[in-house]
């Protein structure tokens, strides 16, 4: 943690809503990233993003400085994420029935074939981050959306390199059994039939 | 698949993730030359992410986060103004005995009394400056000095010696 930071998270912790704005500046990209990642609609990301920095007002007296700044600030981002994303859930009516078939809406029917396509795997990989377990949705979003290391992941969901790995493991595992008619064609998009370089 | 994969499995998502050493990269390259499993077991894992992270870049680039700061500080501002007032109803509730009625004329009794208590307090007699009484005493005369400092009189009075007492027979 820089000077800077050190001495605006000081300021904010004594209620200075000018250090709070700078903490905004510098963050609120990233905050917004992980809430998409959950959420996966605009304006509940928004919601997520308003929230947490609320939150974060309030609660910045209770960081000591013990873990860097922006892991104690995406565990608060990913935590009211998914707490959204549960209470948005129940009220949630997917647009996929039982058998994963998609109907499409009215405003997608209309548009071109590729918009058709991309709101359809939108919503498929809506659904099956839905289905995952919190730690399993956090280890996939501070990774693969975020590309948190796997030490700067422990810290941020306070657990060992061992736990981060298998959670992301799994998750993987399962998203890839939730969309394997999707991944392999995304994967062979992208890199084409050419060896995948690591 | 070979044998070796599924021992391979877990070092080939450390080394997508960027996080195996240059000896682990080593053994899965070496590996993956000739293994087509792994070959799409890893361009599984890039789909995934693509898929992933594809739509969240995007969304941040449409996005100019359109009144978020100001949201965020006018709820600031109106839990403050909400926490003020609610601690002050929350003091109130927790002191029931001021819904009672009967207390009314013991509040007013006590406010009238320390109204007087402190008039009497404040109201104290004011006494002159200091003023002094000598007395000395000769065997001619009695003298009796009464020095008022602030009026700066000074009174002398002189008595006749005292007559002997008479002694009781």
């Amino acid at each position: 943690m820089d000077h800077e930071e050190t001495e605006m998270i000081s300021r904010c912790q004594q209620g200075d809503q000018e250090a709070l704005k700078e903490i905004y500046d510098k963050y609120h990209t990233k905050v917004y990233r992980i809430a998409y990642g959950v959420v996966r609609q605009r304006e509940d990301a928004l919601d997520i993003v308003q929230e947490v920095f609320i939150k974060l007002f309030r609660s910045i007296k209770n960081f000591k400085g013990r873990s860097h700044f922006y892991t104690y600030l995406y565990r608060m981002t990913m935590n009211t994420a998914i707490d959204h994303a549960r209470k948005v859930g129940k009220k949630f009516v997917s647009s996929l029935d039982e058998e994963g078939s998609f109907e499409p809406s009215d405003g997608a029917e209309k548009g071109p074939e590729r918009i058709l396509l991309q709101k359809e795997l939108e919503e498929r990989v809506k659904v099956a981050m839905d289905k995952l377990p919190g730690e399993q949705k956090a280890a996939i979003i501070f990774r693969d959306v975020e590309g948190l290391s796997y030490q700067e992941m422990a810290e941020a969901m306070g657990c060992s390199i061992g736990t981060v790995m298998s959670r992301l493991h799994y998750g993987r595992k399962r998203m890839q059994e939730f969309l394997k008619d999707y991944v392999m064609l995304h994967g062979q998009s992208r890199g084409g039939q050419s060896s995948p370089k690591l | 698949m070979k044998d070796s994969c599924s021992s391979i499995s877990r070092l080939l998502e450390k080394c997508f993730d960027q996080e195996a050493t240059g000896e682990e990269r080593l053994i899965v390259e070496s590996h993956l030359r000739d293994c087509a499993a792994c070959q799409d077991a890893l361009r599984s894992m890039e789909g995934l992410r693509g898929l992933i992270k594809s739509p969240v870049e995007e969304a941040l680039q449409k996005e100019d986060f359109p009144w978020v700061w100001q949201n965020i500080e006018k709820r600031i501002r109106l839990q403050e103004k909400l926490s003020w007032w609610q601690s002050i109803r929350a003091w109130l509730d927790l002191s029931p005995l001021f819904k009672r009625k009967v207390w009314v004329p013991a509040v007013a009794t006590a406010v009238v009394l320390l109204f007087v208590t402190a008039q009497i307090i404040l109201n104290k007699p004011s006494y002159p400056d200091a003023s002094v009484v000598e007395y000395v005493e000769s065997e001619t005369n009695d003298v009796m000095v009464y020095d008022l400092e602030k009026a700066k009189v000074t009174v002398i009075w002189l008595f006749e010696g005292p007559e002997e007492e008479a002694i009781p027979s």
